[in-house]
């Protein structure tokens, strides 16, 4: 890394000629780009394709050479065997609901506390701005053993809450939002408060509304994560009625390991619901992660 | 009653009367105060307190049944000792070096070549960006159908000439299976924050280096690596914490095995946890890893904060 600390050294001459020389060059570059990018979105996208045409190919065809690239005819059977052999509608629906119900709540804490945390003077308010920061750097494989002692004290094994409540907010979205707010002027608030308005009338009509950019992001952001989420739903559920979508789909596996077809199509399934989200939020999503490289 | 320190306050607003003053500025805090208490509570009970926890049970014997028994450092000393820790430890560390390094040039390499004028720019993108879009444990069911010995892998690979690898199988490449498809799956996230990073970078500092006649590469070493330097700090540190992290893919796609060779150390501590029942050694396990990830992000941060000094 010592080479790349230099300043900027004595600049060679342009030995170049500009004009269209140069432009070739420019051009030979923008298709070497374009075909260095092309190869990585089929390394990128094979898997996606493989998955949705395996779950449409006959166990029989399913490794047969030369490949079958476009499975013919399709075959649909194995959404229908998959779906039935276990309770995917349920685990859908417990999936989405402990990812709502954990955007939703971070959404509200998240931009409080960021609120809190730009917009008012008290005692404390550097160091818990630490704190909530510090927290980003403890993963959950770290405290998951006592974290499932607390929720088994709860008797929250086995629900809802205990799905939910561990994660109602997060140090990187409070991190998010108040970086967000740095950039509203405190003008609009002071004059708010002049009108009348009482606190929580500025926060809810005036803060809020101006925060759309980040909320879409962290909501996104949040969302995907909660969807993803495996080892805590792994530790704390047992009961069929309340698994998330991975729980059943890595239990699908054990159970039908090697019936390709249908973990192809449930596959699909638990990954259609990020897909459409992703199209229909395309910024959002990126600038969600982009966020995640926001400094100070 | 004097006014507190709120002559900094610029948040509040400043009524004739002092008394009113004081009393507005105080009901001010204590809103502000209130709203960020459910925040710190959660965050106490569900991150804090399982912390403080965790130093606690790794000092004990505890199996669930039995009350806990105090056994002082005798979890750490006998993990020392286990052969099948030390094991752990080093595949994790293999997982975190070998799946971090290569993401690095990749991820920014991508986005350079993003960031310029490109036909088809977005479309392109999206399909990179494809793998963050991937649930985890989706990712795993996923490849390890393509990792079958006559799965689509090795077809591909034989079109090149390449014997069929046993990827899952064989001990000797069931952890380069696994750290393949954790960078298939890092390079694009990293990729997005490379690329707000660049675009971050005023034009102007290009264009200067343009009239200069500075060449593609000097100009990438010159400026645009000098300039992200507090991105590249950043993803540095991000990857690292999320390779000590990984669990999902290796437990369903191997279970750790064959013969160890994938079991890294998340996946060590939740089995010791919640198959052998050992919350003190487990708890243990978690104190080492703790240990890791603050250490390693204390080390990166000083590293780079030093050679900004030197400049």
């Amino acid at each position: 890394m010592t080479n790349a600390t230099g300043t900027v050294g004595p600049r060679a001459p342009a030995k170049r000629p500009a004009g269209s020389w140069r432009t070739l060059r420019k051009r030979q570059g923008s298709i070497v780009a374009f075909i260095v990018l092309a190869g990585v979105a089929c390394v990128t996208l094979l898997p996606f394709y493989w998955m949705a045409s395996s779950s449409l190919r006959t166990m029989e065809t399913m490794f047969s050479l030369p490949i079958q690239w476009i499975p013919d005819p399709p075959n649909w059977k194995a959404y229908v065997l998959a779906w039935k052999a276990q309770d995917f509608s349920r685990y859908l629906l417990n999936s989405g609901f402990v990812a709502v119900a954990i955007t939703l709540s971070n959404l509200l804490l998240c931009s409080l506390a960021g609120y809190s945390l730009t917009k008012f003077r008290y005692r404390g308010r550097g160091v818990m701005f630490l704190l909530i920061l510090s927290t980003m750097m403890l993963p959950l494989e770290v405290t998951m053993v006592p974290l499932f002692l607390i929720i088994k004290k709860l008797e929250w094994a086995n629900t809802y809450q205990g799905l939910i409540v561990p994660f109602l907010v997060d140090g990187f979205g409070v991190f998010l939002m108040r970086q967000y707010m740095l950039s509203i002027p405190n003008d609009i608030i002071d004059s708010a408060r002049i009108d009348g308005a009482s606190e929580l009338r500025i926060f809810w009509m005036i803060v809020l509304p101006l925060c759309k950019p980040a909320l879409v992001a962290l909501a996104v952001f949040t969302f995907r994560e909660a969807w993803d989420m495996y080892i805590w739903p792994l530790i704390i559920i047992t009961k069929d009625s309340l698994r998330t979508l991975p729980l059943g789909i890595s239990l699908f596996m054990s159970s039908y390991g090697t019936s390709w077809d249908q973990l192809m199509a449930i596959a699909v399934i638990g990954t259609l619901p990020m897909i459409l989200l992703f199209f229909f939020l395309q910024r959002a999503f990126i600038q969600g992660i982009a966020a995640t490289g926001l400094k100070e | 009653m004097t006014a507190p320190a709120s002559s900094k306050d610029r948040a509040v607003s400043v009524p004739a009367v002092r008394g009113v003053r004081w009393s507005l500025a105080s009901k001010q805090a204590a809103f502000g105060v209130a709203i960020i208490v459910p925040t710190l509570g959660i965050l106490a009970i569900f991150r804090f307190l399982p912390m403080v926890q965790a130093l606690y049970l790794s000092l004990t014997e505890y199996d669930l049944v039995h009350p806990p028994k105090f056994a002082g450092l005798a979890n750490f000393a006998s993990l020392l000792q286990d052969p099948l820790f030390l094991k752990s430890a080093r595949v994790s560390l293999m997982y975190v070096l070998f799946s971090v390094v290569p993401v690095i040039p990749l991820s920014l390499g991508l986005a350079a070549l993003f960031n310029r004028p490109l036909w088809l720019r977005n479309v392109l993108r999206s399909a990179v960006f494809m793998p963050v879009v991937m649930p985890a444990v989706v990712m795993a069911v996923v490849w390890t159908f393509m990792y079958q010995q006559d799965g689509v892998v090795n077809t591909i690979l034989s079109w090149f000439g390449v014997d069929p690898v046993p990827w899952l199988r064989s001990s000797a490449t069931s952890l380069w299976a696994v750290i393949l498809i954790g960078i298939w799956r890092a390079t694009p996230y990293y990729m997005v924050i490379f690329l707000a990073g660049l675009q971050a970078i005023p034009a102007d500092y290009y264009d200067a280096a343009q009239m200069d006649g500075a060449g593609t590469w000097a100009t990438f070493w010159h400026i645009t690596l000098p300039l992200l330097r507090p991105t590249l700090l950043l993803v540095i540190v991000m990857n690292v914490i999320v390779a000590m992290k990984v669990f999902a893919v290796p437990l369903i796609m191997t279970g750790g095995g064959p013969a160890d060779s994938t079991r890294v150390l998340p996946l060590f501590i939740y089995q010791t946890a919640f198959e052998f029942f050992d919350m003190g050694r487990a708890a243990a396990m978690s104190v080492f890893l703790f240990v890791a990830v603050m250490l390693f992000s204390f080390v990166q941060v000083r590293l780079f904060t030093r050679q900004d000094d030197n400049r």
